[in-house]
C-alpha cells in the first residue's frame, strides 16, 4: 500500500510542476525534443538533408530544444504518412518529403490518406534534379554520346534501367518518357540511390534516372555520364550537361521536393514557429553551400504560395500515374 | 607502400591523447549500446553526427569508428549474458554462447568473443590494407544473381541446424521466411499481408522483434517454468586459474579463427551483404568442419569464435563497398554515408586516391578501436559476469524492461512491441512441442536479401531461373551456386561419408 | 483435477498442429491478394513467394498431423501435462502483466508503467522489502529516460503523462552548464542506484 501512496506523491507533485511551467510559457516555442519523420530510409537523399538540417539546428542552437530524425521507411512513406495523421494537432512533430507524399495516398487509398487536410505544409527549402545516366564503358550503351542517340537506341532494344524501386519518382518518370519518346525499358527496382548507381557501373543496367548526389562519386571518376538535366538551365555543378530545354524537349522537366510539413489542426502560431526555424537553416551558410555543390536547387516557398505548388503537383503527379497505369 | 605509411599516419593520429580518449569514451558507449537488445552501433552513430559539425573530421570519424566496433563486442556480451541477440550480427552467437554461460562457462564464453574479434578485425585490416583497391573491382561485378546465389549458399551452410523433427524444422524455416515477405513488395510496390489494415506492418517485421520476442520472453518464460522463479545462479568465480582456463579453451579454436576471419572478410565486402550472413556462414561451415559438429549448440567455444571473428572482419570489409560504390551494407554504413557526405566526402572510386588521408585514418583508427575494445572487453568481463549474478526475480523484469524497449526502440512503434510479446509467447510454446526456433531467426534475417536479389534476378532473365546456372554469363553466381548446392545435398550424404571416414581411423 | 493436468503435452501437440494448418491457410488466402502465378509472360507475382511458402508450412503441418494419428512422434505418445500448475500460474502472471505492461505504455506512457509493473512484479516474484522496490521501481525508469532521450536521443512513448517531462527537456535542454547537469544526475540517479545497492546487501 505505502507504495502506491508514495508513487502518488510523486506523480502529485510533478504534474504541479508542469502545470505551473506550461500555462506560463506563451510564444511558442518547442517543449520536448522535436521528432523529425522521414518517410524513406537512412541513407537516401531525404534522410541526409533531414539529418543536415538536424545538424545545423543543434551546431548553431537555432532551436531550444533538438531535432530527433526517425525513419520511417515502410509502405512507400505510407507508414509515415499515417503516423503523422495520427498525430494530428501534435506540436512536435515535423515530416521531410520524398514526392511518394504525393503519389502514396493515390497509390494505396486503403491508408485512407488526404494529402490536402491531414498535414499542414511549412515550406520547400531545395528541389533535387534528375538526370539521365549511362556508364560510360556501357556494353549495350557503346556509342552513345547524346541524349537524341539514346532515344534512338532506346527505341530499338529493350534497354535495362535500375531505380530506386516501384512507384517511386524515377519509376513515374520513365513512364512519361515512354510516353514523350515511345521506347520502353525493363525496370528493375533497387533499394536505394547508391545501389542504382553501383548497378549502372557494375554493368547489370543500362541506364538509370539518379539524383545528382547519388551519382557524384562514378561521375567524379568518369564511371559514369549524364546525357540531359531534366531542368530549363544548365545546372553549374554539371556545367557539360545540357538541359532538357536547350535540346528542345521542354516537357522533360521533373524535379523532386524536400519540403516540409507539420501535422494538421496545429496552431498558427506553432506553423510560424516552424517556419521560420526553416527559414533560419535555408539561409545557414553552410546549408547553402553543402546543397549547391551537391548540384540542388534551392528555392524557398512557404505560405499560399506552397500551398498552390503543391496543389499542381499533386494534380500533376495524379495524372502521370493515370497515364502509367 | 604508400598505403602502409597513410595506414601507420591514421594509427600514429588516432593515437593522439584527444583521439585517444574520445576513442576510447566511443569503444565504451558502443559496448553500452549494442549490449543493449534492440539497440546497436546504429543508435550510437546517429546521436554523433550532428557532434561531427563540432568537432574535427578527423576526432568524429575515430570516434565513430570507436562506436562502430565497440556496437560489435557488445553484441556478443548480451547474446551470451542474457540469450538475446544485440543486433542481427550476434544471432549466431547465441548458439553457443547461451549454452556456455548456462553451463557456468560465461568466461570462457566472453573471452571466445572478445577474442575472436579481436583476431577477425586484426586480420580483416591486413586484407584491407593489402587488397582493397583489387577487390573494391570485384564488388562491383557481385550483381543480383551473385547476391542470390550467395545467399542459397548461407542457407544451405544451416542444413544441420534444425532438430530432428524434419518436418517441424522446415516448417520454422518457411514460417520465418513468409514473415519476411510481410510489408511492401520492392518490385511491384504492393502492400503485401497487410493484416487487417494496421499501418505497423507496412515497415514488416524487423528481425529484432523476432529475436527479442523468442529469445527474450521466451526465453524468460521458458526459465520461468523451469525453476518456478526460484532460480539461484550458479556461483562463479573469477580467478587467475579461471582466466587461464578461458584462454587454454581458444587453442581448440584455431580453425573457427581462420574461417571467420577470411569468410568473414569475403563476404563482408561484398555490396549489401554485410556482416550478418558472414557471421551465420561462417558458423555453419565451421560447424560442418568440425570434427565434434555434434556438440555445436551444446556450448562450445568454436561456436562463439566463428561468428564473432566473422562480424568483425566483415564489418571492416563491408567499408569497402561504402567507400568505393557509396553502398551502405548497414544502417550504421548508411549514416556513416550521410556523415561523409556532410563532411564534403564523395564516396566513389576516387576516395582512395583523392582522399586517402580519410580513408586510411578511418581503416586505422578502426584497429585501434578494436584493439582497445579487446582490452577494455577482457578488463569488463568481471562486471559483466555481477549480471549472472543478479537474482532471477529481479533481472527477469528488468530484462522484461529491455525487451520492451528494445523492441520499441528501432522502429518508434508500439505495433513492434505488440508483436515482440506475440512472437515471445508462441516460441516459448512451440520450442515445448520441440519445433526448432533458430532456423525462423535466420530466415527472417536473409530471407529479405534473398527475395530482393531472386527477383532483381528474374527481372533480368525474364523469369528465367537459368540465370544463376549459366557458366559463360555470369561465372561467380554459377559458382558459388553450385558450392551451395553441394553443401545442400552434403548432409544426405553425410552418414555414408562418416562411415567410410571412420574405418580408416583405428578401432 | 486442474486444467492443467486435462492439457497433456499430446493434445497441445495436435491442438498447436491444428491452429498452425489454420494460421498457413489464412496466409495462403491474405497472400492470394497478390498476383501468385509465375509464368513465360508475366514474371513472378508479388504473391507468388508468400503463397508457396505457406503452402510449405501448411504441407509440414499436415505431415505433424499425420505423424501424431499415426503415432510416430514422441509427443503423440506423451501424456504427461503440458505445463504443471505452479510453473502455469507463474508464466500466466508474467505474460498478463506484460500485456497490461504494453497497454499501460499506449495510455499513461512508459516510465511511469513502468513503476507500477515493477512494484508489481517485484512484490509477487520477490521477497524483497518494500523499501528496495520503491527505490528500484522508481531508478530504473529515470535511468531508462537518460539512456534513452538523453543520451541515445531516443524518444520513448509518454502517453498522457507527456506535459510532465516538459520541465525536465527544458532543464536537459537550457542553458545550463555540463557540470550543473552532472551533478543534477549524479543527485537523481547515482545517489538511488547507489542506495539500491546498498539495500540489497543490508535489506532483503
Amino acid at each position: 500500500m505505502s507504495i502506491i501512496k508514495k508513487l502518488a506523491l510523486v506523480v502529485v507533485s510533478l504534474s504541479l510542476v508542469a502545470v505551473s511551467s506550461v500555462s506560463s510559457a506563451k510564444p511558442f516555442s518547442p517543449k520536448k525534443p522535436v521528432e523529425l519523420i522521414i518517410p524513406a530510409g537512412q541513407g537516401g537523399g531525404a534522410d541526409e538533408i533531414a539529418r543536415l538540417v538536424q545538424g545545423v539546428i543543434e551546431k548553431n542552437d537555432y532551436a531550444s530544444k533538438p531535432v530527433i530524425p526517425i525513419n520511417k521507411s515502410g509502405g512507400s512513406g505510407g507508414e509515415a504518412m499515417t503516423y503523422v495523421k495520427k498525430k494530428a494537432g501534435d506540436e512536435h512533430t515535423l515530416i521531410i518529403t520524398l514526392n511518394n507524399v504525393l503519389t502514396t495516398p493515390v497509390n494505396q487509398p486503403e491508408l485512407g490518406i488526404d494529402f490536402f487536410n491531414d498535414f499542414t505544409p511549412l515550406a520547400r527549402l531545395i528541389t533535387d534534379t534528375f538526370l539521365v545516366w549511362i556508364a560510360t564503358e556501357g556494353k549495350n550503351t557503346a556509342g552513345v554520346e547524346t541524349f537524341d542517340d539514346f532515344i534512338d537506341l532506346a527505341k530499338g532494344n529493350g534497354l535495362v534501367m535500375g531505380g530506386t524501386g516501384s512507384m517511386s519518382e524515377d519509376e513515374l518518370l520513365l513512364g512519361m518518357m515512354r510516353g514523350q519518346f515511345g521506347f520502353d525499358a525493363k525496370y528493375v527496382p533497387y533499394s536505394g540511390g547508391g545501389a542504382v548507381a553501383k548497378g549502372l557501373v557494375g554493368g547489370e543496367s543500362d541506364f538509370t534516372l539518379n539524383n545528382p548526389s547519388e551519382q557524384m562519386g562514378f561521375y567524379q571518376s568518369g564511371d559514369s555520364k549524364a546525357l540531359v538535366m531534366m531542368t530549363p538551365e544548365r545546372n553549374p555543378a554539371f556545367p557539360e550537361v545540357p538541359s532538357s530545354y536547350e535540346l528542345g524537349y521542354p516537357d522533360l522537366e521533373y524535379y523532386m521536393m524536400r519540403a516540409f510539413m507539420a501535422p494538421a489542426g496545429i496552431d498558427a502560431e506553432v506553423e510560424k514557429y516552424y517556419t521560420g526555424l526553416l527559414h533560419t537553416v535555408y539561409h545557414d551558410d553552410e546549408f547553402q553551400t553543402f546543397n549547391i555543390d551537391d548540384g540542388k536547387l534551392m528555392s524557398w516557398l512557404e505560405g499560399y504560395g506552397l500551398k498552390d505548388f503543391l496543389a499542381i503537383e499533386y494534380e500533376k503527379h495524379g495524372e502521370i500515374i493515370k497515364n502509367f497505369n | 607502400m604508400e598505403t602502409i605509411g597513410f595506414l601507420l599516419d591514421g594509427i600514429f593520429t588516432s593515437l593522439q591523447w584527444f583521439n585517444l580518449a574520445l576513442l576510447i569514451f566511443g569503444c565504451l558507449i558502443g559496448l553500452f549500446v549494442g549490449a543493449m537488445p534492440g539497440l546497436g552501433s546504429v543508435n550510437g552513430v546517429a546521436i554523433l553526427i550532428p557532434i561531427t559539425f563540432i568537432i574535427p573530421p578527423t576526432a568524429a570519424i575515430i570516434f565513430l569508428a570507436a562506436v562502430y566496433y565497440g556496437a560489435m563486442y557488445g553484441g556478443a556480451i548480451s547474446s551470451v549474458m542474457l540469450g538475446i541477440p544485440g543486433a542481427s550480427t550476434a544471432v549466431a552467437t547465441v548458439f553457443d554462447g547461451r549454452p556456455l554461460a548456462v553451463k557456468g562457462e560465461a568466461m570462457t564464453a566472453l573471452t571466445a568473443a572478445a577474442v575472436g574479434s579481436f583476431v577477425g578485425g586484426t586480420v580483416s585490416v591486413i586484407l584491407f590494407t593489402l587488397f582493397a583497391p583489387p577487390l573494391a573491382e570485384v564488388a562491383l561485378r557481385f550483381n543480383a544473381p551473385e547476391t542470390f546465389a550467395l545467399m542459397v549458399m548461407a542457407f544451405a551452410t544451416f542444413v544441420g541446424l534444425g532438430g530432428d523433427d524434419v518436418p517441424k524444422t522446415i516448417f520454422s524455416i518457411l514460417i520465418g521466411l513468409a514473415l519476411s515477405t510481410i510489408g511492401l513488395d520492392l518490385i511491384t510496390g504492393k502492400p503485401r499481408l497487410i493484416f487487417f489494415n494496421i499501418p505497423g506492418f507496412l515497415h514488416g517485421i524487423n528481425f529484432l522483434v523476432l529475436a527479442i520476442g523468442i529469445y527474450g520472453i521466451g526465453e524468460m518464460l521458458w526459465t520461468l517454468e523451469e525453476t518456478k522463479g526460484k532460480v539461484q545462479m550458479s556461483k562463479l568465480s573469477v580467478n587467475m586459474k579461471e582466466v587461464g582456463r578461458a584462454f587454454g579453451a581458444l587453442k581448440k579454436t584455431i580453425m573457427a579463427m581462420n574461417i571467420g576471419s577470411f569468410l568473414g572478410f569475403f563476404v563482408g565486402i561484398l555490396p549489401a551483404a554485410g556482416a550478418t550472413p558472414a557471421s551465420l556462414m561462417s558458423y555453419g561451415i565451421t560447424k560442418q568442419l568440425s570434427k565434434n559438429s555434434k556438440e555445436f549448440g551444446s556450448g562450445v567455444p568454436a561456436g562463439v569464435v566463428a561468428p564473432e571473428c566473422a562480424n568483425n572482419s566483415a564489418s571492416t570489409g563491408s567499408m569497402l563497398p561504402m567507400l568505393t560504390l557509396g553502398i551502405p551494407g548497414s544502417p550504421t554504413t548508411a549514416i556513416l554515408l550521410g556523415g561523409m557526405i556532410l563532411w564534403g566526402l564523395t564516396p566513389g572510386p576516387l576516395l582512395f586516391t583523392q582522399e586517402p588521408e580519410f580513408v586510411w585514418g578511418l581503416i586505422g583508427s578502426l584497429y585501434i578501436a578494436n584493439f582497445f575494445t579487446l582490452v577494455l572487453n577482457i578488463a569488463l568481463i568481471p562486471a559483466f559476469l555481477m549480471v549472472l549474478r543478479i537474482p532471477f526475480a529481479i533481472l527477469a523484469p528488468v530484462i522484461f524492461v529491455l525487451c520492451v524497449t528494445g523492441g520499441y526502440a528501432p522502429t518508434q512503434s508500439l505495433h513492434d512491441v505488440w508483436l515482440m510479446l506475440l512472437f515471445g509467447f508462441a516460441g516459448y510454446i512451440l520450442r515445448k512441442l520441440d519445433y526448432p526456433v533458430a532456423p525462423a531467426v535466420l530466415s527472417i534475417v536473409l530471407g529479405p536479401l534473398a527475395e530482393k536479389a531472386l527477383r532483381q534476378s528474374l527481372i533480368l532473365s525474364d523469369g528465367s531461373m537459368g540465370i544463376f546456372f549459366d557458366m559463360s554469363e555470369k561465372p561467380i553466381a554459377a559458382v558459388i551456386m553450385y558450392i551451395a548446392i553441394v553443401l545442400l545435398i552434403m548432409p544426405a550424404f553425410g552418414p555414408l561419408y562418416r562411415r567410410l571416414f571412420k574405418k580408416k581411423q583405428p578401432a | 483435477m486442474s486444467i492443467t493436468n486435462k492439457i497433456t503435452v499430446k493434445r497441445a501437440e495436435i491442438a498447436v498442429a491444428v491452429i498452425l494448418a489454420l494460421c498457413s491457410i489464412a496466409l495462403m488466402i491474405k497472400s492470394a491478394e497478390n498476383r501468385i502465378t509465375w509464368n513465360a509472360e508475366e514474371n513472378m507475382g508479388a504473391g507468388f513467394l508468400p503463397f508457396y511458402l505457406s503452402l510449405g508450412m501448411l504441407i509440414c503441418t499436415i505431415l505433424t498431423i499425420i505423424k501424431f494419428v499415426l503415432k510416430r512422434s514422441p509427443q503423440s505418445k506423451d501424456d504427461t501435462p503440458f505445463i504443471d500448475a505452479v510453473a502455469f500460474k507463474f508464466i500466466a502472471v508474467t505474460i498478463i502483466s506484460l500485456v497490461v505492461l504494453v497497454l499501460a505504455i499506449g495510455y499513461l506512457g512508459i516510465y511511469f508503467s513502468l513503476i507500477f509493473f515493477l512494484a508489481f512484479y517485484l512484490r509477487y516474484f520477490s521477497e524483497k522489502s518494500v523499501a528496495f522496490i520503491t527505490i528500484f521501481a522508481i531508478t530504473t525508469p529515470i535511468l531508462t529516460f537518460l539512456f534513452f532521450e538523453w543520451m541515445l536521443k531516443i524518444p520513448l512513448p509518454q502517453g498522457i503523462s507527456e506535459p510532465l517531462f516538459y520541465p525536465v527537456y527544458d532543464f536537459m535542454y537550457g542553458g545550463f552548464s555540463f557540470a550543473v547537469k552532472m551533478i543534477f544526475i549524479i543527485l537523481t540517479v547515482v545517489l538511488p542506484t547507489a542506495l539500491v545497492f546498498l539495500t540489497t546487501r543490508f535489506i532483503k
